[in-house]
């Protein structure tokens, strides 16, 4: 277990190191978060036409109110550090990618959501909007992430994970 | 201790601990708003003491009111002699909000050491909190304020990058990834009970 938490820091550092260069800024970060500002106006627009995508910038044609999705509501991180903890994890190959598809499907699924409602409860109020936005969905988010990756990890052959100490072991079998 | 020890032993359904969760958090997320400035203040604290410690040509007076630390700096806002002095607000909810979480997360396990959890996370996550406060007032003097501040700062433009590093690291992983860690280690039997659920089911 601490060569997993041990491997797991390490990878997130790096790869959240990586994350903040210029390069893997300009060719994934913006060009993901602007791709995601599209999927969530075209979400919205099956129901309220009255929104539209530019940029990273979503925004309603009516009133004129816009989201802008900066570092942190992008879902980068929180992939990340899902991708660091299924690295990490003694797992094979097929089944850290199978899982690493699987769960950054689930995270930015459920980003896209939290941009939509955002953008719905900025509109509606602002200081619900700052709460929702600087405090309960970044909980929401990682909570996501820790829940993938525990049922990923229920679906691991035993012997792949790391072994419990005794006290735990004989406990977990009592 | 025998019908402790029993519980422990019961398999754990992922979906009820999910439920679980999600109940909690709306009590947790209010105790840990309304609380905060008493929750925050040893993270205050620490703040205050490294600060005091590191950097106390800048630092002046910190004060708290609520959650939001109020440093006032030693630096002009520009290269004059007057025109007082730089302070700098703080908010410490934005570094804390992984408090609930792993308040949340502890009590849906229903471990009969939750006391016991609940005190040592709030004392591995203040640290933590301290960091990202830390991080946030040194951003705004050494990067945020300009370059008419920055210098008085003497910092180098390697420190500057250590800086905009830590704040990066502090403010968009730290808070919320702690909690999940410090949880994942504080419940290895429970992770168990959810993998003998599992396999119990399959």
């Amino acid at each position: 277990m601490i060569r997993f938490f041990i491997l797991f820091l390490v990878l997130l550092g790096v790869l959240f190191g990586l994350e903040l260069t210029p390069p893997v800024q300009q060719w994934f970060v913006v060009p993901w978060t602007n791709a995601l500002a599209h999927v969530s106006a075209g979400l919205v627009t099956l129901f309220d036409p009255g929104v539209e995508a530019a940029g990273k910038v979503l925004r309603s044609t009516g009133n004129g109110f816009a989201v802008s999705i900066e570092a942190g509501c992008n879902g980068v991180e929180a992939t990340l550090v899902l991708l660091a903890a299924m690295l990490a994890f003694p797992a094979s190959w097929p089944r850290k990618l199978l899982g690493l598809a699987a769960g950054i499907v689930a995270v930015q699924g459920l980003n896209i959501v939290r941009v939509i409602s955002l953008f719905y409860l900025g509109q509606w109020n602002r200081d619900v909007f700052e709460w929702a936005h600087l405090y309960v969905w970044q909980a929401l988010i990682m909570l996501d992430v820790l829940i993938v990756w525990l049922l990923w990890v229920r679906t691991l052959p035993r012997g792949d994970e790391p072994p419990l100490p005794p006290g735990a072991a004989a406990a977990a079998s009592a | 201790m025998v019908r402790g020890a029993t519980r422990i032993a019961r398999p754990r359904r992922l979906s009820a601990f999910i439920l679980s969760v999600v109940a909690w958090l709306p009590l947790t997320f209010a105790v840990w708003y309304f609380a905060a400035p008493i929750i925050l203040w040893p993270a205050a604290m620490l703040i205050e003491g490294v600060a005091r410690a590191g950097f106390s040509d800048l630092v002046g007076t910190i004060d708290q009111a609520g959650a939001t630390l109020t440093f006032t700096t030693t630096l002009r806002p520009g290269t004059g002699a007057g025109g007082g002095f730089i302070s700098v607000d703080v908010n410490l909810l934005l570094y804390s909000f992984g408090m609930p979480l792993l308040a949340a997360l502890i009590l849906a396990a229903r471990e009969t050491t939750w006391k016991r959890h609940l005190v040592v996370g709030y004392l591995v996550l203040t640290p933590f909190i301290a960091w990202g406060g830390l991080a946030d007032f040194l951003k705004n003097v050494a990067i945020t304020a300009g370059p008419a501040v920055a210098s008085q700062t003497n910092f180098s433009a390697a420190q500057r990058e250590a800086i905009a590093f830590a704040f990066q690291f502090g403010s968009l992983i730290l808070p919320a990834i702690v909690p999940a860690i410090v949880w994942v280690l504080m419940h290895r039997r429970f992770l168990e009970r959810l993998r003998n659920d599992a396999a119990a089911r399959a």
